[in-house]
């Protein structure tokens, strides 16, 4: 089966490392584009959302916090990527959201062939629910996911 | 993720999600409250409330757990949402009205007993916790935001005290899903407890607002205890007790930020450390100030006699703000109900969820035998 477009989910972790190394051979045997993503976590104010006694300061001050640190992993993804897909045609995007949705919406993309992720990412930065992301995404993808341990 | 920038150049997006939270306490309150209390289940007139200790407050929360994860699959619709962020807004306008209800006198006699209490608890929770934490091999981080979580007002400690002690962003949900899991359980039995011990408003709100964690969940517990809003009801005696422990959050989060950066100094990192004055500017929850400036108006005679024991009845002007309390604390619980997410809080667990049990419960009981064992010294207003 030749793919014209696999789709990676990297975070910078091990775990990622992984399901990368098998994109880019996919990639390669397909000669086909590899795009990687990663999506910083816009789930945070809802998850404080009764935080209702801190002082405003606190909150944006703690929700710049948490951003200041998804964007340095962010740039870890990205440099994961990069580093291991030298020479190959590669795009990477970078999203905002939830991240179960966004996945949902890229495994559902009409352009992406295939769809590799580990069932361990995005848990060095997420809330407790993103546990059962690898869950979602295989009861509700539409198109081909390959998921890795 | 500046969200609260320009929100109330966004109030009309609230509308429609305000407009849902006022209708279900206004159908709460008027069709489903009195039929509860009026409907005969196994033969008795009643039943429903008597055996469950159901009230507006409860039924509100309920309801908003149920549209967040029964109606709308777990996610607040967008055109709901900054209707239900408002409610955060509600619940501290309450708590300024609050202030209604005390002169300063009164103020200084309740709070006297509270910060003795709650300071001790204070100390005692962040001791427990360095300790089981170290005991657990957690991370020095996640051991620092579990601290002050559990020992002052968990959302908002936690929130307060993880960029001081560099906890990484799983270490803050992990400590918020374990806080706020253990609270939503002892904030629908603290009431069937202190019933059942027969406990009097002043022990019971003494109890909640020393033994809950969070603060909406100890408002929360202390009106579905008794619904009513007026000097010695659990709900006024709770409040200044949680009044306190939010004031006490700069003060933790310092003690706890020396804590951590110790370790770190052998390091050589420790001047990244901030200092109590710019804590006490930086978290110092504005709202308190609030609450003292009622106190202070209500102390000058603003809005007549508030009705404490053994003095006047409360004036006209006071019963209408406490009427207009029970409605602004109804629509904000509706609003905090739709901000408990089972999927977060079912996926709690590991250490974290181990040390705030142990932890969290001990001072939960731990509270109930010290109120009960003061008792004699604790003085209604």
């Amino acid at each position: 089966m030749g793919f014209k477009n696999v789709v990676v989910a990297v975070d910078g972790s091990e775990a990622s490392q992984e399901a990368l190394n098998c994109a880019i051979e996919l990639a390669r045997q397909s000669k086909c584009a590899l795009t990687g993503l990663f999506i910083i976590d816009g789930g945070w104010p809802d998850y404080i959302g009764n935080d209702w006694q801190s002082s405003k300061g606190a909150r944006q001050g703690f929700l710049d916090y948490i951003r200041k640190e998804q964007e340095e992993q962010a740039d870890a993804a990205r440099k994961q990527f990069e580093v291991a897909s030298a020479g190959m045609a590669t795009a990477f995007s970078l999203l905002s959201g939830d991240p179960t949705e966004e996945l949902l919406k890229i495994a559902n993309a009409a352009s992406t062939d295939i769809f590799v992720i580990s069932r361990r990412v995005f848990q060095v930065s997420g809330r407790p629910s993103l546990k059962s992301l690898a869950k979602t995404l295989a009861l509700k993808a539409t198109r081909p996911l390959l998921l890795l341990p | 993720m500046n969200e609260d920038a320009g929100f109330f150049r966004k109030l009309p997006s609230a509308l429609p999600g305000l407009a849902l939270i006022v209708l279900t306490m206004v159908v709460i309150r008027n069709w489903i409250e009195p039929w509860m209390s009026t409907a005969v289940v196994f033969g008795m007139k009643g039943w429903l409330v008597k055996a469950t200790h159901l009230n507006y407050i409860l039924l509100g929360i309920i309801l908003g757990m149920l549209y967040r994860n029964v109606i709308f699959g777990g996610k607040m619709p967008a055109v709901l949402s900054d209707g239900f962020k408002l409610s955060r807004l509600m619940i501290k306008t309450g708590i300024i009205l609050l202030g209604s209800l005390y002169t300063v006198n009164a103020i200084v006699q309740l709070g006297s007993m509270a910060i003795i209490l709650i300071g001790g608890f204070v100390i005692l929770t962040i001791i427990m916790v360095l300790w089981f934490g170290t005991m657990l091999g957690l991370d020095r981080s996640m051991i620092g935001v579990m601290a002050n979580a559990l020992s002052i007002c968990g959302v908002s400690a936690a929130v307060a005290t993880s960029p001081a002690v560099e906890a990484k962003a799983s270490h803050v949900a992990y400590a918020i899903a374990t806080i706020l899991g253990f609270g939503v359980l002892t904030m629908f039995i603290s009431p069937f407890i202190g019933h059942a011990l027969d406990l009097t408003d002043l022990q019971y709100g003494a109890w909640i607002g020393t033994g809950i964690l969070n603060s909406g969940q100890v408002l929360a517990a202390a009106l579905a205890f008794n619904p009513n809003i007026a000097p010695g009801t659990a709900a006024s005696v709770a409040e200044v007790w949680n009044i306190m422990r939010v004031i006490s959050i700069p003060f933790a989060v310092f003690a706890v930020t020396v804590w951590y950066w110790a370790g770190k100094t052998e390091l050589g990192e420790g001047g990244k450390r901030k200092g109590l004055g710019t804590l006490l500017v930086e978290k110092f929850p504005v709202f308190v100030l609030g609450f003292l400036g009622m106190v202070f108006l209500t102390s000058m005679g603003t809005f007549g006699d508030v009705g404490l024991k053994g003095g006047p009845a409360a004036s006209d002007t006071v019963k209408m703000m406490r009427l207009w309390m029970t409605w602004i604390f109804g629509f904000g619980l509706v609003g905090l109900g739709g901000y408990i997410d089972f999927k977060e809080l079912r996926q709690a667990g590991g250490a974290p969820l181990k040390l705030g049990l142990i932890v969290g419960v001990t001072k939960y009981v731990l509270a109930l035998v010290v109120v009960f064992l003061i008792k004699d010294y604790l003085v209604a207003i």
